[in-house]
């Protein structure tokens, strides 16, 4: 048995769990209360309408937020509260935004080779290996040196999957990774968080394709004004809502419940 | 009118000296008030509340305040109040740096504001610290926002060098009137002195306006 599966089976079940967290901006109650887990290897969809919470959640989970009350913890450990033990939280989770947020005086591999070289001080020719295999599994072996303006919004986005994937984190937090795209590239991302999560990925998705949460994710969590309105597997979500404000929610997409 | 021309190859040299000492004060001065500059408006964005203050004040005190003032002042008060006299070549150098600094601080800080807060938090996200992410992420972006404005200033620095020949600098308006009033040739002098000036700061203006053609805001 090698190292890594021994790390894998000692390694808690459980790698983010959210305790009754709650965060105000001003008079705003953003989160009141939610409590969720993430399980190693899971993939789990927060939907709900705009405004309601979830990509709040998914910031406050690698500290670009803090918390107003209650507790978040990654690996069974509270997040720290140092700057330095922050850095080091943030390094074993990926982020992938709505706006993409590539550096755009750097090229695609420039910006895939950042987080190794500056962050954990990998020399250029391993940073750069890295992102050349990171660039084919995310379809784009031949654009090494586009800058970010010359690739559309599903390359690019794609750039940003490999940027975050160079840490080789846990975990990838995933804020809206589609809602900036053209209809038409928005499959190619899709495609790209499927086979992240088909080689056992952990990742929290924050979304508005129901089709993806649906076939993608091993758990979903409906949000409403802050709080979860319900969560449980997609099945139960998509097919049989609990609660008649998830079936008006999914009716607002279009979703026949 | 009696007009002799030939007492400008004549100071040829001399006004060769001025020139090199006029481009020698643009470069330093702008060598000095860009790392200022930037450090300025750090200060300026600073969570401490003093500090930020004080960066402030120095902002809004040199600004504000007429270059042939601040040269004056350097040179007649400066001995006086701190003790500290220096040639008038540093002399000149430090009221534009002053000067300088706080115009430069104030373009930085509006180019580093200009840069989205995401592409911090991209870099935090990747476990970056604040000092790199600055550095690394918004720095160089916010630079080539400014570089057409810094192009303007120097520019404009450029020109206003002249004013340093008030406290005796060595720089090409201070000789161009030196020989002036030896010679009594006022009309070649000042003629010459234009050219000379106007050859030496249409070339800059030139690349200025290319570099705000090429790094004017594309967003």
């Amino acid at each position: 048995m090698t190292a890594a599966t021994l790390a894998m089976q000692s390694a808690p079940r459980v790698v983010l769990q959210y305790r009754d967290v709650r965060k105000l901006y001003g008079d705003f109650v953003a989160l009141s209360g939610v409590s969720m887990e993430v399980e190693r290897g899971q993939v789990v969809c927060l939907i709900g309408p705009s405004g309601s919470g979830k990509s709040t959640l998914l910031r406050c989970t690698n500290a670009l937020e803090s918390l107003d009350g209650g507790e978040l913890l990654f690996d069974g450990i509270p997040l720290p509260k140092d700057a330095a033990s922050i850095r080091k939280v943030r390094q074993r989770m990926g982020m992938v935004f709505q706006n993409f947020e590539l550096f755009p005086h750097k090229t695609a591999i420039q910006n895939i080779m950042m987080g190794p070289k500056t962050v954990l001080g990998l020399s250029e020719q391993e940073s750069r290996a890295r992102a050349e295999a990171l660039l084919v599994k995310v379809g784009l072996s031949d654009k090494p040196e586009n800058y970010p303006a010359n690739l559309s919004g599903g390359q690019q986005q794609r750039v940003a999957i490999a940027r975050a994937l160079a840490m080789e984190p846990e975990v990838m937090l995933f804020d809206e990774p589609t809602s900036a795209l053209d209809p038409e590239t928005i499959g190619e991302v899709l495609n790209v968080m499927k086979a992240l999560a088909d080689d056992g990925m952990t990742m929290v998705v924050v979304t508005h394709e129901m089709t993806f949460a649906r076939r993608v994710a091993d758990h979903v969590v409906v949000f409403e004004s802050g709080r979860i309105l319900e969560q449980g597997p997609p099945t139960q979500i998509f097919d049989a809502p609990q609660q008649a404000r998830t079936r008006d929610f999914l009716g607002h997409l279009g979703w026949d419940a | 009118m009696n007009l002799d021309w030939s007492i400008i190859p004549a100071s040829a040299g001399a006004l060769a000296r001025g020139a090199l000492i006029t481009i020698a004060l643009t470069v330093l001065t702008m060598t000095i008030a860009v790392p200022c500059g930037i450090g300025v408006a750090m200060l300026r964005e600073s969570k401490f509340r003093p500090v930020a203050f004080l960066a402030t004040c120095f902002v809004e005190l040199f600004r504000n305040l007429p270059i042939i003032l601040v040269v004056y002042w350097a040179f007649y008060v400066m001995p006086v109040v701190f003790g500290i006299a220096f040639s008038p070549f540093i002399t000149g150098l430090v009221a534009l740096s002053l000067n300088n600094t706080a115009y430069n601080s104030e373009t930085f800080r509006s180019g580093i504001k200009s840069i989205r807060k995401g592409q911090t938090e991209a870099a935090l996200a990747l476990g970056m610290s604040e000092g790199q992410a600055f550095r690394q992420i918004v720095l160089p972006q916010a630079w080539r926002r400014v570089l057409p404005v810094l192009a303007t200033t120097w520019v404009t620095l450029f020109k206003d060098t002249s004013l340093v020949s008030v406290i005796a600098v060595g720089d090409l308006a201070h000789t161009a009137m030196q020989i002036r009033s030896q010679s009594f040739r006022v009309i070649e002098m000042l003629t010459a002195m234009a050219a000379i000036y106007w050859l030496l700061g249409y070339p800059q203006a030139k690349i200025a306006d290319w570099i705000h053609k090429k790094f004017g805001v594309t967003e």
